[in-house]
């Protein structure tokens, strides 16, 4: 897949951390889930999280973000330190504000990462949205308001993504450039987990299948 | 500090632009001093005495309406999430966005029950009582009401919750807060101005443990 790595912004050079998971179980409320899940990610890893509707994708993710309390198992996410400020979200929901512009909401997330503004508009370009950005989410469709989140993604400038159903709203075109932008951060040791039930075409992505569901 | 500012910018433009600043809050106040008079009646010697109790009591609810969306927005859209992996701690990041909300929607409260003094009756000394009483408490008002808006986030009839929540934990402010005014009414200003401190006090005291109880919820409500 070609990766316009030319069009992306300079952003400083992400840590390599990996993450490992050991006999993790799953729980929702009272309910487990799954149990002995394992895996191992090293930088420029991606995995799918694959299986049926319950069958805890979204319970892991929210789980390896601490959303979740662990039920039992290791997570090793990073080396040290607040294992919160390595990882960039993407959930069923985009995190925008509806009357927020794309330049504001970005300018804020990139800020409190410690990133300059000059980072947003080539990311934009990249997504195809660079015009949109003086635009609110509120007048937005759905696949260009899932782009802006992307864009958050990436301004942000953690190692570890996890996404949640990315390519929902996505269209053709918008699944492209979500494989670009994944394959760039990628590129640069980072770590991708994606929760996905359409067929994302990842190089080299590992897949985790959780199986049936409750 | 950089980061809480940036919250706090973010959260006063938020609530500046889309919450439509202070008219809200403000409105609700108004509506209230103003139905005072309408409802008890208009002799001076009443209102004179009612003043006080009446501007704290509209501040209180004018604020519980400042409740209503503070965090149930930030639930529904996913910025919860976004919020609790910044690299802000979350108490501090509470506060920044309690407060960021409050001074773009409450304040002009203060001048409102100044405003609203004037009109029952009160005399300079008394309404500058009240209005520094009402400044001294809406600080506290402002991080209980956000408490009960984090706890109930997500909730179906939140407002219900929030009404619940959070006017129990209201009232020692209302009651330093109201007490303020009625002592400089009594012609006793010492004690005026020591309640005015008792308020600030709360307000202080409620600084720096209510973000950790916001925390907290928001925390219970990512769950």
């Amino acid at each position: 897949m070609p990766v316009e790595t030319a069009s992306m912004p300079d952003l400083s050079d992400l840590e390599a951390h990996s993450l490992s998971v050991s006999q993790l179980t799953l729980k929702r409320g009272e309910f487990v889930l799954r149990e002995d899940i394992s895996f191992t990610l090293n930088p420029g890893d991606a995995l799918f999280l694959t299986g049926r509707n319950g069958s805890g994708k979204t319970t892991l993710l929210r789980t390896l973000a601490g959303f979740l309390p662990q039920a039992g198992g290791e997570i090793a996410l990073g080396k040290d330190g607040d294992p919160a400020e390595l990882i960039a979200w993407l959930g069923h929901t985009d995190g925008l504000k509806p009357n927020e512009t794309l330049r504001k909401s970005l300018r804020f997330w990139a800020g409190l990462a410690g990133q300059p503004g000059s980072v947003i508009m080539p990311v934009l370009k990249a997504l195809d949205i660079g015009h949109l950005i003086d635009r609110p989410p509120a007048r937005l469709s759905r696949g260009q308001q899932r782009r802006g989140a992307m864009a958050r993604l990436a301004v942000m400038n953690r190692p570890f993504w996890l996404m949640d159903e990315p390519a929902g709203p996505l269209d053709r075109a918008g699944r492209e450039r979500l494989g670009e932008l994944v394959a760039w951060h990628r590129g640069r040791g980072g770590i991708v987990l994606a929760a996905t039930h359409q067929d994302l075409d990842w190089p080299g992505a590992q897949r985790l299948e959780l199986g049936g569901g409750l | 500090m950089t980061g809480f500012w940036r919250i706090l910018g973010r959260e006063a433009g938020l609530a500046w632009a889309g919450g439509g600043g202070a008219a809200g809050p403000t409105a609700f106040f108004l509506a209230c001093i103003t139905l005072g008079p309408l409802a008890i009646g208009a002799e001076s010697e009443t209102l004179v005495s009612v003043g006080p109790g009446i501007m704290g009591i509209s501040a209180l609810l004018a604020v519980l309406q400042f409740g209503e969306r503070s965090f149930a927005d930030d639930f529904f859209d996913g910025t919860l999430e976004l919020y609790a992996l910044s690299n802000i701690s979350l108490p501090v990041l509470a506060f920044a966005k309690v407060m960021g909300q409050a001074l773009a929607t409450l304040w002009a409260l203060p001048l409102i029950g100044a405003l609203g003094g004037m009109m029952y009756g009160l005399n300079a000394g008394e309404v500058l009582v009240v209005f520094c009483g009402l400044s001294a408490a809406i600080p506290a008002l402002a991080l209980v009401a956000g408490f009960a808006s984090a706890l109930s986030a997500g909730v179906r009839r939140g407002g219900l919750l929030i009404s619940l929540i959070a006017i129990p934990m209201m009232i020692p402010v209302l009651v330093f807060a109201a007490g303020a005014g009625r002592a400089a009414l009594d012609g006793d200003y010492d004690r005026a101005w020591a309640t005015v401190l008792l308020t600030l006090a709360v307000s202080l005291g409620t600084m720096a443990l209510m973000p950790f109880g916001i925390a907290a919820a928001m925390r219970s409500r990512l769950g």
